[in-house]
């Protein structure tokens, strides 16, 4: 029933689907390269499962049912089962599930309009960055020193890229290069197009989520 | 094909040169074919092959030859193929290059239009201001002509697109110049810690470490200890070839290379770009083999070719012995040096010159050059006063091919003007200065005024510990500079001739008598002076004319050069090729999560905004109109679905909900029934309507409400903007994109919408302007009864990801009752029957809500909303114009007017059209427009000047044009 931002863009690479928290997700595309993921992959996660609020009391409500809040704005924290919670501003967050999933649906489902407590509706286009190229990338469409970020740090950056709004954080992957980044759906198929055509430039391109994680237990 | 010419002017092997021997190039000039080494520039390739005119000039097509070879020899333009106006100063040689110089007519050798030469006198400056203006009828003749023959380059509107992505960079520190200066900054920087960039616009870098060396070789040591110590500092990245073309706020740099433009973001920036070496001015001074003496320097260390056989220096600082010295190294013969200052070189260079020979002629002047075939073969020397008075009772004329000049330098100040800083011009250097320099920025070398070497390398060790302990690395305190003793620019290189020629500008061929005449005219002051002579405006922009410029003109006024002042130095500083600020282009575009069903069903495209929309879809074989008429007609009579995702869409929570919406719209919405929706209008501060939309309150403290498509971003900037200083205890959340929306309108949407949701859609469950939140086709929705193409119609708003699975249920469901999708065309035309208004078609950036006719919605009972006060005033004064309907008579129909067109009364514009079609429900067009309020009483007759001034008369009937009642929106069934 859920469809990717990018399902219409993915489609002509022709996907090998399956249907991962209710919404088709691309795990191989039929003509990417075994080592573009390494090079430079860009890799759909729109299916995550993810929810946002914002409001005074959108920290303590976290806090309430044991989720760990990014001390400052701009901070992100990892939640059991490789998923995640940013704090976007003083009084806004993001929750996304990892693979396995996580937290996120039952919290939606505890979510309630006030006090203090607002929902964000989340209909990101989600992707992971992937490979050695992928500062060259960054330098080319985005204004932000991401190599002088300690990503042990745990920083997230809402800037632009290529003239699109995003939220960006790196991984700390193992010694892999990973970055993960939103956007608003509508703007999705435009940053995905301008991105994996970069990546063609620089040796890599759009990849599947086995290729971009292949250690990933979903 | 003939054989390459032979290079007659190539040196034996110089240490330091810059050109790889082994690999030869063959290329042409003007259809004559050469040979080059790897690493050569078509100049330096074509003055060892004894090429002495290398183009022609601007505007008396004069043959020039090399002047600066610094990147600045605008003469010296070329084109190959489709690439126009490289310089051939610094244009890599490749092989099968063909070139042509830029601005001849019949070749650089035979340009027929050197005969402006001779017309000089009917040239004077600024005539194009005055000529040509009389009689009218020939201004075009003269403007096509002067088009012609005054353009530099050939465009080729068949060149492909180059790639030349841009990129984002950062650093520390930026150094900007890689001689000593720079160089020894980049090093003390780095060893500091801290992340430097260092740029030169050169090839390699160096900077005046090597080519000028005085005829011994511990400078270009020097240069190889440098370059070790910055190899071994990984966190310096040298970077050659590469251009610091401006300056932004916060320290952004634009960074110009072969390829690509480069966006530099540093936290502190060092200018070391060194200065530009200046001509004297005398009568000739253009003639090929007239050359800066730095230019003949770097021929021969860089190139490795004679500059020349003989050579006499004309000279006033150090750096003309320096230049004596290396030209004998090089076997040229030299002398006399003539010096202008009467007392000479106060350095051990003077003693040097004299130990090997060569003459110097202290306290005199080069009168004028002479040429024979295009080229330098004599010079005038007289005796002179250092004010530019020459005594001609006994000139002294001596036979030579060459003639370097160093009399002065001007600063590469631009980077440090564009950062901010403030200039002073120091009167014993004859140099300006920096006087203050923003906090992170900081100057080294030739352009802080320091010219001895230690000194520049000393200056640039300053400048860079004080860099690096800025910003907080731990560097040792820099010491103090000692400041040069000796200025190194003359404060009058000028000789004035009765004959003229003397050049002071030798892009736009401007000559001494052209500033004096300026000046009579008014123009005295220095940005007037640019802007009437054009001096400074050409492609090297000023940077071998300026300083000379401001000179005359303070001479003129009897002022100084620091009273006199500089004209503003703008990015860019050099010329960047149009492809590098292209960049890739991105263009962002906004698709709605339906795209790919609209493409499946032929939607042909519009652009609202970023936003791509069908603006109708396509059926093979029906024109446009016939298709827009038919997906209206599926709306009027049975059931049409349109994507309206495009709409702004903002949740609002809280509290002062309420309150907030009372403040923002004209209307009142504290009294808002839940499950109720209202028409919203928005104003700014001076009552011009803005935005208008539909608000919905879904709980007591949670509205809804949409926004039009291109106002989303705006309206929710302000809404947040608002409550910044309203603090009320609200929370707004921008929903246009997680929210996709569709509008399931006609007769039979209850029908179709009935299948596949359990909601109860009676008008009495749910009525005309109701909301309700319910799952349609399993999907949790809110769905808004409203009716904006004026039939019962859902505008059904759903969670993004599930927009897909619900448009292909509705379109299935509606299947059986001949559904149709509908684009933007006809639900313009749909919208237009029913009267209603699109911001900014039907009002525009002046229109206020009584003009648009929508007094109704504006409240001015409550106590205060955004614009309140301007309404109050703007109805006090009156309507300056309202928007009406109208009906164009039948027999007009067959010329429509179109949008915008000009309704005319007595000859005068009294109004305009904002939205016309053609109706199939009235049977007519029908339109809005703008009249003047005397005209917009029903019945009144008026014109529209239609394409071809076609007068069509129309008559203002009343809104809607359909269904006045409103009853279509209401039925039951």
């Amino acid at each position: 029933m859920r469809a990717s931002p990018l399902r219409h863009v993915l489609a002509p690479l022709h996907p090998r689907l399956e249907v991962l928290h209710g919404m088709p997700v691309a795990l191989h595309l039929r003509d990417e390269q075994p080592g573009w993921a390494g090079v430079l992959g860009v890799c759909d996660l729109s299916f995550l499962p993810r929810m946002g609020l914002k409001g005074p009391g959108a920290a303590a409500w976290l806090a309430e049912r044991d989720i760990p809040v990014p001390a400052v704005p701009n901070r992100w924290e990892p939640l059991p089962g490789g998923g995640l919670v940013a704090r976007l501003a003083r009084s806004e967050f993001l929750v996304e599930d990892g693979f396995p999933g996580g937290p996120v649906t039952g919290l939606a489902a505890q979510l309630q309009v006030g006090p203090g407590v607002y929902p964000v509706p989340r209909q990101d286009c989600a992707l992971a960055l992937t490979g050695s190229a992928l500062t060259e990338l960054l330098v080319q469409t985005c204004n932000v020193d991401f190599v002088a970020q300690d990503a042990a740090a745990r920083v997230v950056t809402l800037t632009s890229m290529v003239g699109v709004s995003v939220t960006v954080l790196r991984l700390p992957a193992d010694g892999r290069h990973v970055v993960r980044l939103w956007c608003d759906g509508t703007m999705g198929p435009y940053l995905w197009e301008t991105l994996t055509g970069i990546a063609g430039e620089l040796g890599g391109g759009p990849v599947g989520l086995d290729s971009a994680f292949p250690d990933r237990s979903a | 094909m003939s054989a390459p010419s032979a290079a007659p002017g190539r040196l034996p092997p110089v240490s330091g040169e810059w050109i790889d021997r082994s690999r030869t190039i063959d290329f042409r000039f003007e259809g004559v074919a050469y040979q080059g080494f790897a690493g050569d520039v078509p100049s330096a390739a074509l003055w060892a092959a004894g090429v002495r005119t290398l183009g022609r000039s601007f505007k008396y097509h004069r043959p020039r030859g090399l002047l600066s070879f610094a990147n600045h020899d605008v003469n010296a333009l070329i084109q190959w193929g489709a690439r126009l106006n490289l310089r051939a100063d610094v244009e890599p040689l490749e092989p099968g290059m063909d070139l042509t110089a830029v601005n001849t007519f019949g070749g650089v050798q035979g340009d027929r239009a050197r005969v402006l030469d001779l017309l000089g006198a009917f040239l004077p400056v600024g005539f194009y201001y005055k000529a040509f203006h009389r009689p009218r009828a020939l201004f075009p003749f003269w403007e096509r002509f002067f088009r012609r023959v005054t353009g530099l380059g050939r465009l080729d509107f068949r060149a492909p697109r180059l790639h030349t992505p841009k990129r984002y960079d950062f650093a520390d520190v930026l150094v900007v110049g890689a001689g000593p200066s720079g160089m020894a900054a980049a090093v003390a920087a780095g060893r500091a810690g801290a992340r430097v960039v260092l740029v030169d616009e050169n090839a390699r870098i160096g900077g005046s470490l090597g080519w000028q060396r005085g005829g011994d070789t511990a400078s270009l040591e020097r240069l190889r200890a440098l370059e070790a110590d910055l190899a071994a500092l990984p966190n310096v990245s040298v970077r050659p070839g590469t251009l610091a073309a401006g300056w932004y706020a916060d320290h952004w740099i634009a960074l110009v290379d072969a390829v690509r433009m480069t966006k530099l973001r540093a936290r502190a920036t060092i200018v070391a770009g060194g200065a530009f070496e200046q001509p004297a001015v005398f009568r000739n001074n253009d003639l090929p083999g007239v050359m800066l003496a730095s230019a003949a320097q770097r021929l021969v260390h860089r190139y490795a070719v004679k500059p020349m056989d003989r050579a006499v220096v004309l000279t006033a600082n150090a750096d003309g012995y320096r230049a004596a010295l290396d030209l004998l190294a090089a076997g040229v013969s030299v002398g006399p040096i003539v010096d202008l200052r009467a007392e000479g070189e106060s350095s051990g260079l003077s003693e040097r010159v004299k130990q090997v020979g060569i003459q110097v002629l202290r306290g005199h002047c080069v009168l004028e050059a002479r040429g024979r075939d295009g080229r330098l073969c004599e010079v005038t020397i007289c005796p002179w006063d250092g004010q530019g008075n020459a005594s001609t009772a006994a000139p002294q004329k001596v036979a030579c091919d060459g003639l370097v000049m160093s009399t002065g330098w001007a600063p590469a100040a631009a980077l440090l003007y564009q950062a901010g800083a403030k200039m002073g011009f120091d009167e014993r250097r004859q140099q300006f200065v920096p006087a203050a320099l923003p906090e992170g920025v900081f100057a080294a070398g030739r352009v802080n005024g320091v010219f001895t070497l230690d000194n520049k390398l000393a200056d640039g060790e300053r400048a860079g510990l004080e860099a690096a302990r800025l910003l907080g690395f731990d560097a040792p305190a820099p010491r103090s500079v000692a400041p040069d003793l000796d200025a190194a620019s003359h404060p009058w290189p000028i000789v004035d001739h009765p004959a003229g020629r003397n050049f002071v500008d030798f892009d736009e061929d401007l000559q001494v008598k052209d500033f004096l005449n300026a000046a009579a005219e008014g123009f005295d002051n220095i940005e007037l002076l640019k802007r009437f002579s054009t001096v400074g405006m050409g492609p090297s922009q000023g940077k071998h004319s300026n300083m000379n410029a401001i000179r005359l003109l303070a001479r003129i006024r009897g002022a100084s050069p620091g009273e006199v002042g500089t004209t503003t130095a703008r990015p860019f500083f050099h010329p960047v090729p149009l492809s590098h600020l292209a960049g890739r282009g991105f263009s962002p575009r906004r698709e709605t999560p339906l795209h790919s069903r609209h493409a499946g069903l032929g939607a042909v495209w519009m652009q609202a905004g970023p936003w791509l929309r069908p603006d109708h879809y396509a059926v093979p074989g029906k024109r446009k109109s016939e298709n827009v008429r038919e997906e209206a007609r599926a709306v009027r009579t049975g059931v049409g679905l349109i994507d309206v995702g495009t709409l702004g869409k903002i949740e609002l929570y809280g509290p002062d909900a309420g309150a907030f919406l009372e403040r923002v719209y004209t209307g009142k919405f504290a009294n808002l029934k839940v499950g109720m929706t209202r028409y919203a209008v928005m104003l700014d501060e001076s009552g011009v309507v803005i935005d208008d939309g539909v608000v919905a309150r879904l709980a007591e403290q949670h509205f809804y409400f949409t926004t039009t498509t291109t106002g989303a971003a705006v309206v929710y900037r302000e809404l947040q903007r608002w409550n910044a200083q309203w603090n009320l205890d609200i929370g707004i959340v921008n929903a246009t994109g997680p929210f996709a929306a569709m509008n399931l309108a006609g007769p039979k949407s209850r029908a179709v919408l009935r299948a596949i949701t359990s909601l109860d859609l009676s008008n009495e469950a749910f009525p005309y302007l109701g909301v309700r939140q319910a799952e349609v086709a399993g999907v949790p929705a809110r769905v808004m009864r409203v009716g904006f193409v004026g039939e019962l119609g859902y505008e059904i708003h759903v969670p993004a990801h599930q927009a897909g699975h619900l448009w292909d249920a509705l379109m299935q469901e509606g299947a059986a009752h001949d559904i149709r999708p509908f684009g933007v065309e006809a639900q313009r035309l749909l919208r237009l029957e029913k009267g209603h208004i699109i911001i900014g078609q039907d009002t525009d950036g002046l229109t206020h809500p009584d003009e648009a006719g929508l007094e109704w919605a504006v409240k001015m009972d409550k106590p205060f909303f955004v614009g309140q006060r301007s309404v109050d005033i703007v109805r006090r004064r009156g309507l300056r114009q309202k928007l009406a309907g109208f009906r164009l008579d039948a027999a007009s129909a067959a010329v429509a007017p179109k949008e915008c067109h000009l309704v005319i009364r007595d000859g005068r514009i009294a109004g305009r059209v904002t939205s016309v079609a053609f109706s199939e429900v009235v049977g007519a067009h029908v339109g809005l427009a703008f009249l003047d309020p005397d005209l917009s009483a029903e019945g009144t007759p008026f014109f529209i000047r239609a394409d071809g001034g076609t007068m069509v008369q129309a008559r203002v009937v009343a809104l809607p044009f359909y269904d006045p009642a409103g009853d279509r929106q209401k039925i039951s069934g």
